[in-house]
């Protein structure tokens, strides 16, 4: 043999190796993770345009509770929609004698702070689900999604 | 010297024994496809099953092609796959009422009962399968239901019990009334909500109620106008507020009921297998 059998297996190894050594180095590269949450309030759509003659009274004021209370407060809200966007949203739907009666209710529900898992589903791990769909009087609208069900995760 | 030996032997060993077996014959072919439609890998069971028919005609291999995509949910393909069924397969009856099951899970009302009654009026060895599956599909629709003796006809002793309780539940469905609940609200702050079931938010109701009036009584009894005025507002708005939820508060208590039904029953279906007979392929 005019090479060593014990250095013919070492160079077979070495080759071995260096042919199929790892090559997808991307994966071990350096990254920069980001570790800040997103938070649906900062991407609040703050809106003054006048749709309709309610929206003269309504937009202000609530624009006014969105920016100086709730955005300084923070999530605290359980629902998605937020009780101010709610009522905002109630508006849009309905009237506003209607949304505020819808407004009232809602912050019934607000205060009671037991039984909510049994009763709505529920919006990312914070939040419950409470459209104002459910509660327009309008039968047709009502799309029950039954409690403790994901509606987004 | 041995190792030249050694690598020799291995080398003649593999050229000598390496595989032989022929894995496109359609007997192979076929065989594989079984495995994986019994592995319930149904996408590429299909796809086996399709290469397979390319050299051999095989009406089971057609009928499994079609049980395939309906076991995967795709019911348009598997009605396709099924109505090419010749009258001379032994699946011909079968294809029948599987195309029943796929027309009723494809939500074609219309297609769906006119084939079920041809189906029901043949002389298939189905056609009382298609009967309960048409029955049963009543119960999810808002058409006017047979009397219950007529309509339990089809069902078999075991089956009856749970039939005639969904046949009651339809014809009345424990509903909460809108009207009720929202009196019972007018005359006891929370009551309309407690009445449907939500006694939490009746409950808070009935205390936001009353300790804004209560906030407005004795601020009109100390003549503090503005803040009387201001509590008397806020509680008037939770008092109507609650009333009004009161109300909705019956109308998603109906709605579950009947969202509860319509799982019942479809689970029903589902577990009696839309009454399609169970195939044994996979024995």
């Amino acid at each position: 043999m005019i090479i060593n059998n014990k250095y013919l297996f070492l160079l077979l190894v070495i080759s071995q190796c260096t042919i199929y050594s790892q090559t997808d180095w991307v994966r071990w590269e350096k990254s920069d993770p980001m570790y800040q949450t997103n938070n649906r309030y900062l991407e609040r759509e703050y809106d003054l345009s006048i749709q309709s003659t309610s929206d003269i009274i309504i937009k202000p004021v609530v624009n006014t509770y969105w920016f100086f209370i709730s955005d300084v407060d923070g999530d605290n809200c359980p629902f998605n929609p937020s009780c101010s966007s709610f009522f905002a949203q109630s508006i849009n739907e309905t009237n506003l004698f209607q949304a505020t009666l819808m407004f009232f209710d809602r912050f019934t529900r607000d205060t009671n702070a037991f039984g909510r898992p049994e009763h709505y589903p529920r919006f990312g791990r914070n939040h419950f689900y409470d459209p104002v769909s459910l509660y327009t009087l309008d039968e047709k609208k009502i799309n029950y999604i039954p409690a403790k069900t994901y509606v987004k995760e | 010297m041995m190792f030249s030996l050694y690598c020799s032997i291995i080398f003649i060993a593999s050229i000598t024994f390496s595989q032989t077996i022929d894995f496109q014959s359609p007997q192979n072919i076929k065989l594989f496809a079984d495995f994986l439609f019994c592995d319930k890998d149904y996408l590429r069971a299909i796809d086996e099953y399709e290469k397979y028919l390319t050299m051999v005609d095989d009406d089971s291999v057609r009928f499994k092609i079609a049980i395939g995509f309906s076991n995967m949910g795709d019911q348009y393909n598997a009605y396709q796959k099924l109505s090419l069924t010749k009258e001379s397969s032994p699946f011909y009856e079968q294809s029948k009422i599987e195309m029943l099951k796929s027309l009723y899970l494809l939500n074609i009302d219309s297609s769906f009962y006119s084939s079920a009654e041809i189906l029901i009026n043949s002389e298939s060895v189905y056609s009382n399968n298609a009967f309960r599956l048409k029955n049963t599909s009543l119960l999810l629709t808002d058409n006017e239901l047979p009397e219950q003796k007529i309509f339990l006809i089809p069902f078999h002793n075991d089956e009856e019990y749970t039939l005639s309780n969904f046949y009651d539940l339809k014809k009345n469905p424990h509903y909460k009334s809108e009207i009720w609940a929202g009196v019972l609200s007018t005359i006891i702050p929370g009551s309309g909500k407690i009445y449907t079931g939500n006694y939490g938010d009746g409950i808070t109701a009935f205390i936001l109620t009353g300790l804004f009036g209560y906030l407005a009584y004795t601020n009109f009894k100390h003549d503090h106008q503005a803040r009387a005025w201001i509590f008397t507002a806020v509680g008037a708005g939770f008092y109507l507020g609650n009333i009004y939820g009161s109300v909705v508060s019956a109308q998603i208590f109906n709605a579950k009921i009947n969202f509860d039904f319509g799982e019942g029953v479809k689970f029903y279906l589902e577990e009696k297998n839309y009454f399609v007979p169970v195939y044994d392929f996979c024995k």
